[in-house]
């Protein structure tokens, strides 16, 4: 049968100031009707420009050096413009990574979505719409007549991102791609849109171009999996051999970056003091004004605490309160309840004084917005060096710490990788030689296998210092490797806390239970 | 910083408005040693000489050549532009950025002071000040900077709106950093960016709002050659000798149109994204 999408040898150059950089070397693969193509990579490794070479939408500096792309029968290199617009969306369906920036906001759902069908498949305006509303429910949205109205801030991301499917399956294309498309939602909504996939697939035929840089992911939905490094492909093997019998040496670093829980990369057992108690902890953002009602609390009544040298893992969706408490616990939100730190009770950010604030400190998310882009590495560490009773000298022995080189102290932000980014983070922390560290979603924005460095990082340290964490996360599987005990947040509320051997006990909360079925692990 | 400047160079805009502005500061420096004349010398025989070999840009209604007061005269009016739009910048941008920070009600009240003081137009509020402080260039001066700062405290807000929401200024003040360490070295040079940008747009109105105050009598005060002076003295004659006024009007215009090029190619050159 021929391959509904294949690529032979293709090499494609960036021509950029600082010379070309080879984005793709000699990409060859082939999907099958009805294949589901897992592609698998780190950030920078290609996966991106494939999709684009395809989608024909290739920036300027691009040079397409040799290959061939082809849909079906149709040379996708030699198509005109003209013949473009006839193929995307309608031959080629793309679902993107975040579905708040695919839609555009100021329009209706079912005007994004009809339009595409008026134009594709020419529908009439009014047929279009009875097509959409079909479409929608398709995808397993509840009452997709009032949903057609609604502009996309008025929806949640995941109904977004069925939308966006709905979009791309509405005009039955050969192939669809999608470029991480559960990486922007949270666990459970993520795991419903994966089978809601699967579901569309069995009933639609459609082939697919699955692109993730979570290769536990890809296996469990792709047919087969191809892994691609430095714009190379480096293995394409069956889904279900990728993970038992990796070939390839990147393979085998990419399977062995997946955090599973039976893996625990922890093995003591914290029997020190309680260093932080927090009673009732409630956060509350902005006020009752003339105009509107006080928004419901982001936090009720929390109650947890960490003792020296334990790794407490608070998991919950997006909007569960899980950063707020983070946010209490370092001052930088105002919050009721009541703060232990050892002995000493602490009942308002007011009472957070220098120690208190040295104690204590946080890693955020986002590496791109946690340095300041306008100071030197040397700076950022050097400022709480010198507020917590150290000296500059030491910026070299910190930087050591996080495995940088110590010339890194004189390079700017903007010269350094994410994951550089989050250790330099990591030692601005550990410079005010902390009890405990809340790590805030740290490794969410970063890839697989760095993520797993980053891990590494900061067990050592742990080793080292005896420091314990707060560690904030969405990704169970992660956490159960190397938390003692487990929080679980729901709606502003702790509904479980209980020691990581426990999870897979009886006394569970129900909504552990789905956490940990929407959690994939991996196969084989 | 010095590779934004060297793209500054690359662009066309950039290297025009570098090249005007270098004459510009020549001008202002080393005018009065140009001058083929005394620019205050009057000379009866020789009123509205028109341009040619004894007086390149003419003579006015007084006989004094208009190339020499034109020279002297970039003296009393770039160095005060820009001091005018410096401090007005300067003013705007701690108090956005502090509003910012602060947040609140603070901000708030801000906020609202400044929304009515830019009720008044730029113009009558400069109108108003100079006649409360008195006639005179330094007081134009402090006018245009007064008029300018709520402008500025608004662009510069609206920046320090997202600086605030950094991670990296929520690490400082979850280290307990005082505000002043948070306002000025956290905060303020991430918002100098776009800020430059505005200000060097903002001296071409300056040159022209100081224009204008002397214009209306209320710069600088005759004899002196500042150009809006010049302007205004000449328009009686614009029929009679139109190269009186025009010469003013072009140097003015020029200068406006200089610093707006440096802005449109700092725009370009400052983009901390390229930054490499």
């Amino acid at each position: 049968m021929n391959p509904v999408l294949s690529v032979s040898g293709y090499t494609l150059d960036y021509v950029t100031s600082g010379g070309t950089h080879r984005a793709l070397d000699d990409v060859s693969l082939a999907i099958a009707p009805g294949e589901v193509l897992g592609l698998v990579g780190e950030s920078g490794s290609g996966k991106s420009s494939l999709v684009w070479s395809i989608m024909r939408h290739l920036p300027r500096n691009a040079r397409e050096l040799q290959g061939a792309i082809h849909l079906g029968d149709t040379d996708l290199r030699r198509a005109t413009p003209k013949a473009l617009l006839g193929i995307r969306g309608r031959r080629i369906g793309m679902v993107f990574q975040d579905p708040s920036t695919s839609l555009n906001p100021t329009l209706t759902l079912g005007r994004q979505l009809t339009e595409v069908l008026v134009r594709h498949r020419g529908f009439s305006k009014a047929a279009a719409w009875q097509e959409g509303i079909e479409l929608l429910r398709r995808v397993e949205l509840h009452q997709p007549e009032v949903l057609m109205r609604r502009y996309p801030h008025e929806v949640s991301g995941g109904e977004k991102q069925r939308v966006v499917i709905a979009t791309a399956f509405g005009c039955r294309p050969e192939l669809i791609l999608f470029d991480e498309p559960t990486t922007a939602l949270d666990v459970i909504t993520g795991a419903r849109i994966l089978d809601l996939f699967r579901r569309l697939r069995a009933e639609t035929g459609v082939a697919a171009l699955y692109i993730s840089h979570d290769l536990g992911l890809v296996s469990r939905i792709a047919d087969r999996v191809a892994v691609m490094r430095r714009g190379k492909l480096v293995e394409e093997a069956a889904a279900s051999t990728i993970f038992r019998a990796p070939a390839h040496e990147d393979t085998r670093r990419l399977v062995d970056a997946v955090p599973r829980p039976e893996r625990r990369l922890v093995f003591d057992e914290p029997s020190g003091p309680v260093l932080l108690g927090a009673r009732d902890i409630a956060v509350q953002y902005g006020r009752k004004t003339l105009f509107r009602p006080a928004p419901p609390p982001a936090t009720r009544n929390v109650s947890l605490d960490v003792r020296e040298g334990e790794i407490l893992g608070v998991v919950g969706e997006s909007g569960s309160g899980k950063s707020s408490i983070a946010r209490a616990l370092t001052g930088l939100a105002e919050f009721r309840g009541g703060i232990r730190l050892g002995k000493r009770p602490i009942a308002g950010v007011a009472q957070m004084d220098a120690a208190y604030r040295r104690a204590v400190q946080i890693v955020f998310q986002h590496p791109d917005t946690s340095l300041n882009p306008r100071q030197r590495v040397g700076e950022i560490l050097g400022r709480p060096l010198r507020m917590f009773g150290g000296d500059a000298r030491e910026i070299p022995r910190l930087l050591e710490q996080v495995r940088l080189p110590a010339s890194y102290a004189g390079r700017w932000p903007h010269q350094l990788s994410g994951g550089e980014k989050q250790r330099v983070a990591i030692a601005r922390a550990f410079a005010a030689k902390p009890a405990l560290v809340i790590c805030d979603e740290i490794t969410a924005a970063l890839d697989v296998s760095v993520q797993a460095s980053i891990i590494d990082l900061l067990l050592a340290l742990r080793a080292e210092h005896g420091t314990a964490y707060l560690f904030i996360t969405h990704d169970l599987n992660l956490i159960r490797q190397i938390a003692h005990r487990i929080a679980v947040m729901r709606r502003g509320e702790l509904v479980d806390l209980l020691a990581v051997d426990a999870l897979q006990g009886e006394s569970v909360h129900p909504y552990t239970r789905e956490l940990i079925a929407a959690s994939p692990t991996p196969v084989g | 910083m010095t590779e934004a400047f060297r793209r500054l160079l690359r662009t066309p805009q950039g290297a025009l408005s570098i090249a005007l502005l270098i004459l510009l500061a020549a001008v202002c420096v080393a005018g009065p040693a140009l001058a083929p004349y005394d620019p205050e010398q009057i000379d009866f025989l020789g009123r509205f000489s028109p341009p040619g070999a004894l007086h390149w840009l003419g003579a006015d209604q007084l006989g004094r050549d208009v190339l020499s007061r034109l020279l002297v005269g970039a003296r009393s009016t770039v160095p005060l532009a820009l001091l005018a739009t410096l401090l007005g910048t300067l003013g705007g941008t701690v108090i956005g950025t502090v509003s910012a920070y602060l947040g609140g009600r603070w901000d708030e009240a801000i906020m609202r002071t400044i929304d009515a003081v830019m009720a008044v137009p730029g113009l009558l509020l400069a109108l108003l000040l100079v006649s409360t402080l008195g006639n005179g260039s330094f007081n134009a001066a402090i006018a245009i900077a007064v008029a300018f700062a709520p402008g500025m405290a608004r662009v510069t807000r609206s920046v320090a709106l997202t600086v605030r929401n950094q991670d990296y200024v929520k690490a400082a003040i979850a280290r307990g950093e005082g505000g002043g360490w948070i306002v000025f070295r956290e905060m303020l040079p991430n918002v100098v960016a776009p800020v430059v940008i505005e200000t060097t747009i903002r001296v071409a109105f300056a040159v022209m709002l100081f224009a204008t105050l002397s214009f209306l009598g209320l710069g600088a005060q005759p004899p002196a050659s500042e150009w809006g002076l010049m302007v205004s003295e000449a328009r009686r004659y614009l029929h009679q000798a139109p190269w009186i006024i025009i010469a003013p009007s072009v140097a003015i215009g020029l200068t406006a149109i200089a610093f707006n090029l440096l802005g449109d190619g700092l725009r370009d050159a400052l983009n901390p994204r390229d930054e490499r």
